[in-house]
């Protein structure tokens, strides 16, 4: 009966090493734990027989041969697992019976060691050893004792884990949780952490074993096998953490100097990285929180292959996110939470340190991965400290300092860590002007390749938008737009090698979204002080003007809007500010010489409106000088009309602007006035197609009747009348008689138009005529779409004389008796 | 069916953004069609626009530099014939009669212009005539208290109720106007 008698795998055990190292099939592995279980549960059977006949001796007997399934060597470990689990299940009935019969007196603790192998023998005396405790805690001291030295016994790594985890089990509920007991034979805690830690100890040593038994080419499977034995070795620590009576004087004293000692020297990544992440995990917030100094210091002594940063990271994960519970309950104010001699920050700061120091194998990726988690603890725990968060940049900047990187590119996996860096901070203040008292924000920023800092630029300009961060002051407007270089300037640095890389020429719609974010950042750049708010002008076109035209085309335009704006509101400020006129002065030489420099960079069409809006500005503020300014202004948006608008349509529409702008002016004396009209009816008449010409000019007409002279309507009847008989004129000179027909419908509508306003030297007879041309020519029109629009123009404009002829108006100040209609 | 009229943007030459308490208002999928005065002048405003309806329809601005924008347009929505014009073509700038050229040009229903950056909605000749005003509530040196707004047309079989919101200080008011079709 006894397991070395038993023929199921007696003969098996010489090949055992061999087998181990040959890998089992699943279905094998399947067949030796049915076997086993199998085998084990028959001897349970009989031991729970003779149990039931108070045959303790049998049943002992039984028992040791169920366990003696335990010796295998053959099984992984998770079927040795599931094996374990169903002999201790049996162990449970032994362990009952005895308890309630142990009033026999019988030695039991001396008899269990009558077995014969070592395996069942420890499972038994622990069985036992539980059961005497429970009857006499005066003996708890020296048997627990007792058994975690036995333990030692075995040595085979899954079998002493399992063993000493049965230990670990069974002694739950009984180990000591006081501080002084009342029989110093009970124990107290120190017992109790003394019991754990050896055990602790022992099988770690045995976990990391595992490693260097077999085959290097099985190195994976050991691994995994360990991977699924971890939490064996775990559990002593949950164990330690449970034990009540254990103060943090205690965790500081002996604790976890004990876990840390064996866990450095046990000199095993696998077993490091698991085991500091559990005393995180399974210990309270308020003992890391005090032992940071021990922890993180054993942190930089582990192995090479440790992932130190994700311990790290994990502890501040949890103290930051401990900090923001308890806060939220509390609300009380931070350090009410984190007790204020604890200096989380500057411990983890100058550990970390240490640790990046004294690892000299970490990957750069790691090392930023920590200076990441240093800033979100900062930003977590200590949201008001931007001095914490610079520091942490500022490390960053150091390192890759004496690394000597430098533009590092976007390309880099580095790179992303150290983005996320800056993104943080970013998204953390979402505020731009903290950003700016980061004084390592730029320097690190300065690191990075173009293209990062120019992403990074991005992000921050977008976070502004977002945000509506307005920017009160030139100093901080300036900070920001030296951080955003690479949004305002091409790389220059760098020009050489951007131009080898291939021409990559931007992408035009992205390129015009990214300066339209600049553009529209411009506009958050927002003093109530003018005073101020002009530095901010002055210092932003600073920046702004030396991006090239692509770019100018963008951001000039808003500056030279704000400035406009800024003069409104120094013009409402005047009697206040007996300086007004000529800070007025200064800011249209501010506009005028920033749209030169549009004018300069071929973009003569935007140049032209920013100079027409211009003089309605300098019209409307009316300072000392504004005339000849404004004059000037309209000068200027002539010439490029001129010099540099060749294009039939935009030349079109560039006039009539020109014409509708100086239309609205009544700052001009005649001097000044009469040039600009007449140069304005010379440039209508010299378009180069005969419709603009026609139409161009009979806008014109308007700059004679509504437009000022000396601050009135002009009403000049004669000249508004030529403009529209020369309108007349060209329209006749059209070949195309469908266009023609439109000009002479439309130029019956302007007419009329001046006739109801009273231009007395517009007659009946003359619409009469105009109307009879129309009549004339409408019908011959071949009928097309254009035909039927030019029809129903008609036929409206008709609609509109028969309904001015039946009204009974007072008003209308003409007759329109005598048209003839039809 | 909803129609958005809106105009006179000027991001990013004049302003940052529309204001938040119109992008509030404005979600996507219950504007049926945008008519849009002009000055829109970005792409990403375009886009914008397109996020909110399917149906954009754009006439050119002074300050748009798209030139595919035409310069008028007419839309067609239920029994309505309605005209799109920026105005800066219109002299004198917002004048009724100067603009009633153009009703009777394009021949509308409605005539929709903008560059004036004032609301405006009033029946003259038995036509209907709507400026949205900006939008953005853009500066404009002829009238320095712009007031952002925009309007927003129910058009039913024969009547149109306009809506138009304004943010008067930081509070959006809506007034409404109902025109008729004879």
């Amino acid at each position: 009966m006894y397991p070395w008698s038993s023929s199921s795998y007696g003969g098996q055990v010489p090949s055992a090493v061999n087998a181990r190292t040959m890998p089992n099939g699943l279905d094998d592995q399947e067949k030796l734990l049915a076997e086993a279980i199998g085998a084990a549960r028959k001897q349970a059977f009989h031991m729970n027989h003779f149990l039931d006949k108070e045959r303790m001796l049998d049943s002992l007997k039984c028992a040791s041969t169920m366990l003696s399934e335990l010796r295998t060597s053959l099984l992984s470990p998770k079927s040795y697992y599931e094996l374990y689990m169903a002999v201790t299940n049996e162990l449970c009935h032994l362990e009952l019976y005895l308890s309630e019969k142990s009033d026999k007196k019988t030695d039991l603790y001396e008899l269990v060691q009558y077995s014969h192998t070592i395996v069942p023998r420890l499972y038994l005396l622990i069985t036992v050893g539980i059961v005497y405790i429970k009857n006499d805690s005066t003996l708890k001291r020296s048997i627990l004792k007792d058994l975690v030295e036995m333990c030692r016994g075995v040595q085979h790594p899954l079998r002493g884990l399992f063993l000493r985890n049965y230990l670990l089990q069974c002694t739950r509920n009984i180990l000591p949780d006081v501080m002084v007991a009342e029989n110093e034979h009970e124990g107290n805690v120190y017992d109790a952490i003394d019991f754990v830690l050896t055990n602790f100890a022992e099988m770690n040593k045995l976990w990391v074993r595992m490693q260097h038994q077999g085959h290097s080419s099985e190195k994976t499977r050991r691994e995994k096998e360990r991977e699924e034995l971890k939490i064996l070795v775990g559990t002593n620590l949950v164990r330690l953490s449970q034990l009540e009576s254990a103060t943090l004087e205690t965790y500081q004293r002996l604790i976890l100097p004990g876990i840390l000692e064996q866990v450095v020297s046990c000199r095993d990544a696998i077993a490091q990285e698991y085991l500091m992440e559990c005393i995180i995990q399974v210990f309270p917030d308020e003992f890391h929180l005090q032992t940071l100094d021990p922890f993180l210091k054993s942190c930089a002594q582990l192995e090479t292959g440790v992932n130190v940063k994700n311990i790290i990271i994990s502890l501040i994960e949890r103290l930051a996110a401990y900090n923001q519970r308890s806060g939220k309950t509390s609300g009380n104010a931070i350090d009410a939470i984190i007790p204020a001699e604890v200096e989380l920050f500057e411990v983890f700061s100058v550990q970390v340190a240490n640790i990046v120091q004294t690892r000299m194998d970490m990957p750069l990726e790691d090392t930023i991965s920590l200076q990441v988690a240093l800033l979100s603890l900062a930003q977590k725990v200590y949201p008001d400290r931007v001095d914490y968060v610079d520091k942490v940049l500022g490390t960053t900047a150091q390192i890759l300092q004496r690394m000597n990187m430098n533009n590092i590119s976007h390309l880099l996996s580095v790179n992303q860590e150290l983005s996320r860096l800056l993104r943080i901070c970013i998204d953390f203040y979402n505020n731009a002007l903290t950003i700016i008292q980061l004084h390592n924000f730029c320097p690190l920023l300065e690191k990075f390749d173009y293209t990062s800092r120019k992403s990074l630029a991005l992000y921050l300009v977008m976070n502004i938008l977002d945000n509506e961060t307005t920017v009160p002051t030139a100093d901080q407007a300036d900070s920001l737009l030296t951080i955003i270089t690479p949004l305002i300037k091409d790389d220059e640095t760098n020009k050489e090698s951007a131009a080898a890389a291939g021409n990559t020429s931007p992408d035009a719609e992205e390129f015009a979204e990214e300066q339209g974010v600049v553009a529209r950042f411009i506009h958050l750049m927002r003093s109530a002080e003018p005073d101020m708010q002009y530095k901010m002008l002055q210092t932003a076109r600073k920046h702004l003007g030396n991006g090239g035209g692509q770019r100018l085309k963008h951001v000039l335009p808003p500056l030279v809007f704000a400035a406009y704006q800024l003069a409104f509101k120094y013009k409402a400020i005047a009697e206040q500010d007996e300086n007004w006129d000529k800070k007025c002065q200064k800011i249209v030489q501010y506009c005028h010489s920033t749209i030169s420099a549009l004018a300069k960079a071929d973009l003569a069409d935007l140049a032209l409106r920013l100079y027409l809006q211009g003089a309605l500005v300098i019209g409307e503020i009316g300072y000392t000088n504004h005339e000849t300014v404004a004059y000037e202004f309209m000068t200027q948006a002539f010439s490029l009309y001129e010099d540099e608008i060749s294009d039939s349509k935009a030349q079109l529409a560039a006039i009539t602007l020109i014409m509708s702008t100086f239309e609205q002016m009544s700052c001009f004396g005649e001097e000044n006035a009469e040039p600009l009209r007449t140069n304005c009816a010379l440039a209508a008449s010299k378009l180069l197609k005969k419709p603009d010409q026609c139409r161009g000019v009979v806008a014109c007409a308007a700059l004679f009747w509504s437009g000022k002279q000396n601050g009135e309507e002009m009403r000049d009847e004669k000249r508004t009348l030529d403009c529209l008989k020369k309108g007349a004129r060209i329209a006749s000179q059209c070949l195309d008689t469908g266009v023609q027909v439109q000009l002479y419908v439309e130029l019956l509508n302007h007419y009329l138009f001046y006739f109801e306003r009273g231009n007395s030297l517009i007659t009946v007879a003359m619409l009469n005529q105009l109307i009879a041309k129309v009549n004339e020519e409408l019908p011959n029109l071949e009928p097309s779409e254009e035909t039927k629009q030019i029809e129903s123009h008609y036929k409206n404009t008709l609609a509109h004389i028969r309904s001015r002829m039946e009204s009974n108006d007072s008003t209308l100040e003409v007759s329109f008796a005598g048209i003839t209609l039809n | 069916m909803l129609v958005l009229v809106l105009g006179d943007l000027h991001i990013p030459h004049r302003c940052s953004s529309l204001p938040a308490k119109f992008k509030k208002l404005l979600v996507p999928g219950r504007i049926h069609h945008i008519l849009a005065t002009g000055n829109i002048c970005t792409k990403e405003s375009y886009d914008y626009l397109k996020s909110l309806a399917n149906d954009v329809h754009i006439v050119r601005g002074d300050f748009d530099e798209n030139l595919t924008y035409p310069e008028q347009k007419v839309v067609t929505v239920g029994q309505f014939r309605i005209g799109l014009c920026h105005g800066h073509q219109v002299v004198p700038r917002g004048d009724p009669e100067a603009l009633a050229l153009i009703q009777r040009q394009l021949d509308v229903d409605i005539l929709i212009t903008g560059h004036t950056y004032k609301f405006e909605a009033y029946e003259h000749g038995n036509k209907f005539y709507i400026n949205p005003g900006s939008a953005t509530g853009a500066f404009n040196p002829l009238d320095t208290n712009v007031v952002p707004s925009f309007v927003l047309m129910d058009i039913q079989s024969t009547s149109v109720v306009t809506y138009v919101y304004q943010l008067i200080g930081d509070e959006v008011k809506v007034e409404r106007i109902e025109y008729k079709k004879i």
